[in-house]
C-alpha cells in the first residue's frame, strides 16, 4: 500500500471533483459516505478508484438522508468522514445536517451546486447559498466556504476538515458545477510537509477516565425533555460561534479603499468581477472588489467598513439574491446602496459586469 | 478509422477533433463522432456546426433531437451505431474514461474492422496517469488500445519542457505494455518550438483548442 497520497508539491491539470477527492485525500479523510448526483458524481468516483491504494474507506448508502447520517456517525466513532452532494441532494442533507448542528458534529461536505429541484438543471447555479448556509431546522450553526477555483478547492477541502474538528461545527465547502467539471491547473501538496498540522479526528465516546470524575460525561443530545432545556444548550453553541466568527472569516478584496462602487459577488462568479474591476480600473472607474470567502460566518467587521464608506455595491450572483440576502443583514444599518446584477442559474462573464457598472456609472 | 479513448478529461475530444481537422485539411472525407453517451450534451454539440463548416461530417445528437440529456443520457444515437461503415474516415471520440471505452462494443463492427485502431490519450498532468507505472496500470483497465498520443499538458501553463517529459514517459510505457506512439499533441506555438518530431521521435501533432468553445 502506497504512503502518502502526494510526495511534496506537484503540478497538475485535473477536473474539480477530482480536486475533491486528492484534497480529502491529503487531509487524511478516511471514509466518505455518499450517494450518486451530478455534478458531484466524480468526487465519489475518483475517491472510490484512489481510497483502497491508501486504506481509506467508502460507502454509498440508499440515498442523501442516509449518507448525511452515516457520515455523522462516522465522526462519531472518531472518524475523519465526509460526503459530498449537489442540489436536491443537500436538500435531503438538511435534515442530517441540523442533527450534526445540535449534536456538534465536525462533518465535512462538499457540495457542487446545480440549479433548480431534482428535475431542473444539472450542471450550475449558486442557488444552494441560502440551504447551505442557513438551512435545516436550525439556526445555521455552521461553516460555508465558497471557493473559486481549482487550487481553492484543494486547500479549503484540507482547511475545511481542520476547521470542522477545531471548532466541532459541520463545515460545508460550496462549489459549483462549473467548478467540478472545469479543468484547471494547481499545485497539489501534502499539508504537513507545507507546515499546516492536520487536526486528528477523537472518537465522542468510550473515552478513557469514568465519567463525572476524571472528565464531564459524553452527553450529545439531540432529544431535550423540554423547550428550556434545548434554549439552554442553544446558549452555549452561540456563544461558541459567535468566538469563532472572526477567527475563520475569510475574504479577498483590492482597490476597495477609494471606490465609489465595490463589486461582491462569491464563489466562481468572483472570477468575472476580478477580471472586470481590472479592467474597469484600468479605464479609470473607481471601483473595488470584494469577495466573501466564508459565507457562514460572513467577514462582517470587513464588510461593515465597506458598507460605511462606499456609495454602492453592485452583488453579482447566479441566485436571485440569496448572497444579497446575506450580505443585507451583515450591512444593516450601512448608508451603503445595494444594486442587484442576478442571474438566477446562469454564468456571469466579466463583459456582463464591466457593462452594469458602466451603465450605473452613466 | 482511429478511436480515442482514455481517462476523463485528458483530451481525448480536443485530440480528435484536431485529428479529423487534420484529415479534412488533405482533402479526406471525414467522419467525426460523439459517442460520450454519459455527458452528451455537452461534448461536440455546440461546436458541430462550427466543425461542419470546416468540411467535416459530424455525428452528433441535436438538443432539439432528445430531451433528458443533461446528465447520464444512455442513448446511443443510431447512425453513431453503424459509424464504422461510413464512406471516408471515421474518428470516433469515445468520453468517460474506463467506462466509457466500453461505449466501442456497441458499435457495429467494432470487434472485426481490420482498419479500426484504438487509441488512448494520456495526460502527465493528470495524477492518475502521472507516472510510468500508473500508465501501465490505467492503459491496461481500458481494454483493447493500439496505441498511445501523448496529450501531457498544464492548460496555459504548458511548456516544451513539459510535453517533453510527457513524451519520454508516455514512450516508456508505450515500449512497457508492447505499443506504438501515434503522436505528441501539442499546441501549435509549441509545435513550432519542438519541430515535427520530439525528443524521442514520436511525430508531433500541432492542434488548435476547440474545446473551451464548447460547454467544457
Amino acid at each position: 500500500m502506497a504512503d502518502k497520497p502526494i510526495e511534496g508539491e506537484k503540478r497538475v491539470f485535473m477536473t474539480g471533483n477530482e480536486v475533491v477527492a486528492w484534497a480529502a485525500l491529503a487531509a487524511k479523510a478516511e471514509i466518505m459516505y455518499g450517494y450518486p448526483i451530478t455534478p458531484q458524481n466524480e468526487i465519489m468516483h475518483y475517491w472510490t478508484r484512489m481510497a483502497p491504494k491508501f486504506g481509506r474507506e467508502f460507502l454509498q448508502t440508499e440515498d442523501e438522508l442516509s449518507a448525511g447520517f452515516t457520515t455523522a456517525g462516522g465522526v462519531l466513532a472518531g472518524r475523519k468522514a465526509f460526503t459530498a452532494t449537489a442540489g436536491p441532494g443537500n436538500t435531503l442533507m438538511q435534515e442530517p445536517m441540523s442533527m450534526a448542528e445540535a449534536m456538534r458534529l465536525p462533518v465535512v461536505v462538499v457540495v457542487q451546486q446545480r440549479g433548480g429541484p431534482s428535475t431542473a438543471t444539472v450542471i450550475y447555479s449558486q442557488q444552494e447559498v441560502t440551504m447551505t448556509t442557513m438551512g435545516g431546522n436550525g439556526e445555521g450553526l455552521r461553516v460555508v466556504y465558497s471557493t473559486a477555483t481549482h487550487q481553492e478547492l484543494f486547500d479549503y477541502t484540507i482547511k475545511a476538515f481542520n476547521t470542522a474538528w477545531k471548532y466541532r461545527f459541520p463545515t460545508f465547502v460550496l462549489g459549483d458545477g462549473y467548478q467540478a467539471k472545469m479543468r484547471e491547473s494547481l499545485t497539489i501538496y501534502d499539508p504537513e510537509a507545507r507546515g499546516v498540522t492536520l487536526l486528528p479526528a477523537e472518537a465522542y465516546l468510550g473515552k478513557p477516565g469514568t465519567p463525572g470524575v476524571d472528565r464531564p460525561p459524553a452527553q450529545y443530545r439531540n432529544t431535550y425533555n423540554v423547550e428550556e432545556e434545548l434554549y439552554e444548550v442553544l446558549q452555549g453553541y452561540f456563544k461558541d460561534y459567535e468566538k469563532m466568527a472572526p477567527e475563520i472569516a475569510e475574504f479577498d478584496a483590492f482597490d476597495t479603499e477609494d471606490a465609489d462602487l465595490v463589486v461582491i459577488s462569491h464563489g466562481v462568479v468572483s472570477r468575472a468581477a476580478k477580471g472586470a474591476v481590472k479592467e474597469l480600473r484600468a479605464a479609470g472607474y473607481k471601483v473595488g472588489y470584494f469577495r466573501p470567502i466564508t459565507l457562514r460566518p460572513l467577514p462582517v467587521k470587513e464588510l461593515r467598513a465597506l458598507g460605511g464608506r462606499t456609495k454602492q455595491f453592485l452583488v453579482a450572483e447566479s441566485a436571485n439574491g440569496q448572497l444579497a440576502r446575506l450580505l443585507k443583514e451583515a450591512a444593516y444599518g450601512c448608508p451603503v446602496e445595494m444594486l442587484p446584477m442576478y442571474k438566477p442559474g446562469v454564468g456571469i462573464t466579466t463583459e456582463e459586469v464591466v457593462a452594469r457598472v458602466k451603465e450605473i456609472a452613466g | 478509422m482511429e478511436a480515442y479513448i482514455g481517462e476523463y478529461a485528458s483530451g481525448k475530444s480536443e485530440v480528435a477533433v484536431n485529428r479529423a481537422l487534420q484529415l479534412a485539411r488533405l482533402g479526406r472525407r471525414v467522419n467525426l463522432v460523439d459517442l460520450d453517451i454519459v455527458e452528451p450534451c455537452y461534448t461536440l454539440r455546440p461546436i458541430k456546426r462550427k466543425l461542419r463548416d470546416l468540411g467535416i461530417d459530424v455525428l452528433a445528437w441535436e438538443t432539439r433531437e432528445t430531451m433528458g440529456l443533461g446528465e447520464a443520457g444512455n442513448i446511443l444515437r443510431p447512425g453513431n451505431r453503424w459509424a464504422l461503415r461510413r464512406p471516408g474516415d471515421v474518428i470516433l471520440d469515445i468520453g468517460y474514461g474506463v467506462e466509457g471505452a466500453k461505449t466501442l462494443h456497441l458499435l457495429e463492427g467494432a470487434e472485426t474492422d481490420p482498419d479500426l485502431k484504438v487509441l488512448a490519450v494520456i495526460n502527465i498532468a493528470r495524477p492518475v496517469t502521472g507516472s510510468l507505472p500508473d500508465i501501465i496500470a490505467y492503459v491496461r483497465e481500458l481494454g483493447r488500445v493500439d496505441g498511445l498520443i501523448n496529450n501531457s499538458h498544464l492548460g496555459d501553463e504548458t511548456t516544451v519542457e513539459f510535453v517533453q517529459e510527457g513524451a519520454a514517459v508516455v514512450t516508456a510505457a508505450a515500449r512497457e505494455l508492447n505499443l506504438p506512439v501515434a503522436a505528441t499533441t501539442v499546441l501549435a506555438g509549441l509545435a513550432r518550438e519542438i519541430g515535427p518530431q520530439d525528443a524521442v521521435g514520436n511525430p508531433v501533432w500541432p492542434i488548435t483548442r476547440y474545446m473551451p468553445e464548447t460547454f467544457w
